[in-house]
């Protein structure tokens, strides 16, 4: 029999580790410590909370990912959803696409080997 | 004795230019995507150009995606459309428990009349209720306008349609030109039971000008291009069973190449020719089929006049553009939809802008992720349908000044009639060529 914790609260964690403080809580390239402005507190949808932990450039491009105006996210690398998005005349923001030639993040889509 | 020196007779020229980029996917990869891509490439064109047209149809009225429909607002929502059919084949059939003595498939139209048409965008889907859209004519994929309310009952009850309508054209000049024809064929069906080599051997001995008196050959040097649509051999089913091929098989497999390549290369020798793939050629099943393999010709593909080309195939001959298909296409509308005629189909696919709106529902189709390579931007002036059962014609006009000649090309092996179009005023008649002998 595993040796549960007595303190359960720690073993569910009911909140995300960093989720107050600014993007400090993981190893950033310094070009990208500021959070992106177009990350909205309001209108996370659901599939934004998970118990993995993230940073915020995860997170912006998981809106990117499920956001409708660009077309489906499944089946298509992110850099080649943002360029179809830019040739469609989409305008899809440039931050993104920097941080997809940049930083070391998922080029798949959140959802690709999940579904 | 004098001998008179035969007057040299010159084959007419023209112009050739190929559209056919748009159709060949050597430069696509596939990275396990599925086809609402293509849905999306789909809608996004189209409802652009559709919201384009809306101020011209009804300006007074909103235009609303279909989750923002509000009950009793009349409004404009924009979407592609999904028929649900209750007897068209579902794979799941096969799997169900209560399976009836009725066969699973029935070969020719799987209309009933409680089908009934859906409306989908990114946001949602609503069925749509009224008599003003028929569910008999539209198929799944085309995307359309509508004018109209959503219902108590959920339902968007139409009361108007927009389509596309004709793409713009590329005005032609309209000088006199002088008369050069184009020959189109189909379904020679090389291999065949049904074939006859006598009927093709007079096409080509015709077309190449070694038939009939000096005022025949003349008329026959007016014929700049002949198009194969599709279906030139036929490899029957026997030896196509799964085993191994015996030797003695596997010259029965390449024999209508071979006769083939010999007829071919007697034109190509004469005069320029496409030839595009049809559903029975060995080429690539789903749409935009590739061109046939050129070592499928070796007499043939060393003559530059020798073209092998993707179905669908667009090209331009003296700024005159050409668009057709081998077929597939318009076979699947039959099925799935109705009209009293071939060319109907015809019309309603450039009038929808989409080449194949079935694809890739009901037809094989490759998932394109960035664009839908169907989608008809620029009317052409010519536009045919290989391997029908009969021979048609039609000129269809724009509300822009748009012209276009329909033709639907019959099955050469089943007919003996080939097409011929005169490029100066696109009119078209049949060329018959019959070998019975009357006693």
């Amino acid at each position: 029999m595993a040796r549960t914790s007595t303190n359960m609260r720690g073993f569910y964690r009911q909140k995300k580790k960093n989720h107050t403080t600014t993007a400090t809580g993981c190893i950033t390239k310094s070009k990208s410590t500021k959070t992106p402005s177009f990350v909205s507190d309001i209108t996370q949808t659901p599939a934004l909370h998970t118990r993995d932990d993230f940073c915020d450039e995860e997170r912006a491009l998981r809106e990117f990912d499920m956001n409708m105006a660009y077309g489906p996210c499944l089946g298509i690398t992110r850099l080649a959803r943002w360029e179809r998005a830019q040739r469609l005349g989409l305008d899809p923001p440039k931050e993104i696409h920097c941080l997809l030639k940049g930083g070391d993040v998922k080029l798949e889509c959140f959802l690709d080997g999940r579904v | 004795m004098e001998v008179e020196s035969p007057e040299q007779l010159q084959r007419k020229q023209t112009t050739y230019l190929s559209f056919g980029e748009n159709f060949e996917i050597q430069k696509e990869v596939y990275r396990g995507q599925q086809y609402s891509q293509i849905y999306f490439a789909r809608l996004h064109w189209m409802r652009a150009l559709l919201y384009s047209l809306v101020p011209n149809w009804k300006s007074h009225l909103p235009v609303c995606t279909i989750l923002g429909l509000e009950e009793g607002t009349e409004c404009i929502i924009v979407g592609t459309l999904y028929k649900h059919m209750k007897l068209k084949p579902c794979i799941l059939d096969e799997y169900s428990k209560e399976r009836s003595v009725a066969p699973l498939v029935k070969p020719h139209n799987f209309m009933n009349q409680d089908d009934y048409l859906v409306l989908e965008d990114e946001s949602g889907r609503v069925k749509l209720g009224g008599t003003v859209l028929s569910p008999s004519v539209y198929v799944t994929g085309v995307v359309v306008a509508l004018h109209g309310k959503e219902t108590s009952a959920g339902v968007f009850f139409v009361e108007d349609v927009l389509e596309a309508g004709l793409p713009p054209q590329i005005e032609r000049p309209l000088k006199s030109r002088e008369d050069k024809y184009v020959v189109l064929v189909s379904g020679l069906s090389i291999g065949s039971s049904s074939s006859n080599p006598l009927q093709f051997q007079l096409l080509v001995d015709h077309i190449t000008g070694h038939l009939g008196d000096e005022e025949e050959q003349g008329l026959v040097a007016e014929i700049v291009h002949l198009v194969i649509a599709g279906n030139s051999v036929e490899i029957s089913r026997g030896i196509l069973s799964g085993q191994n091929l015996a030797s003695k098989d596997q010259s029965r497999l390449s024999e209508p190449f071979k006769e083939l390549d010999i007829q071919l290369t007697q034109i190509a020798a004469s005069l320029p020719l496409d030839i595009m793939p049809g559903s029975s050629d060995p080429a690539n099943f789903s749409l935009p089929q590739q061109p046939l393999n050129r070592c499928l010709f070796p007499g043939s593909a060393t003559f530059n006049t020798f073209r092998s080309c993707t179905n669908p195939h667009c090209f331009e001959l003296d700024n005159i553009r050409f668009l057709g298909t081998s077929g597939q296409n318009i076979d699947d509308l039959t099925k799935y939809s109705e009209a009293k005629d071939k060319l109907d189909f015809l019309e309603r696919t450039l009038r929808w802008r989409h080449l194949a709106p079935t694809a890739p529902n009901t037809l094989g189709c490759y998932p394109f992720t960035d664009r839908d390579p169907f989608l008809i931007d620029s009317c052409p002036d010519v536009y045919f349908v290989g391997n029908q059962e009969k021979y048609g014609t039609r000129l269809v006009k724009g509300s822009e000044g748009q012209s276009v000649r329909l033709i639907s090309i019959p099955r050469f092996c089943e007919t003996g009639v080939a097409v011929l179009l005169n490029m100066r005023n696109l009119e078209c008649h049949a060329l018959t060529f019959g070998t019975q002998f009357s006693s």
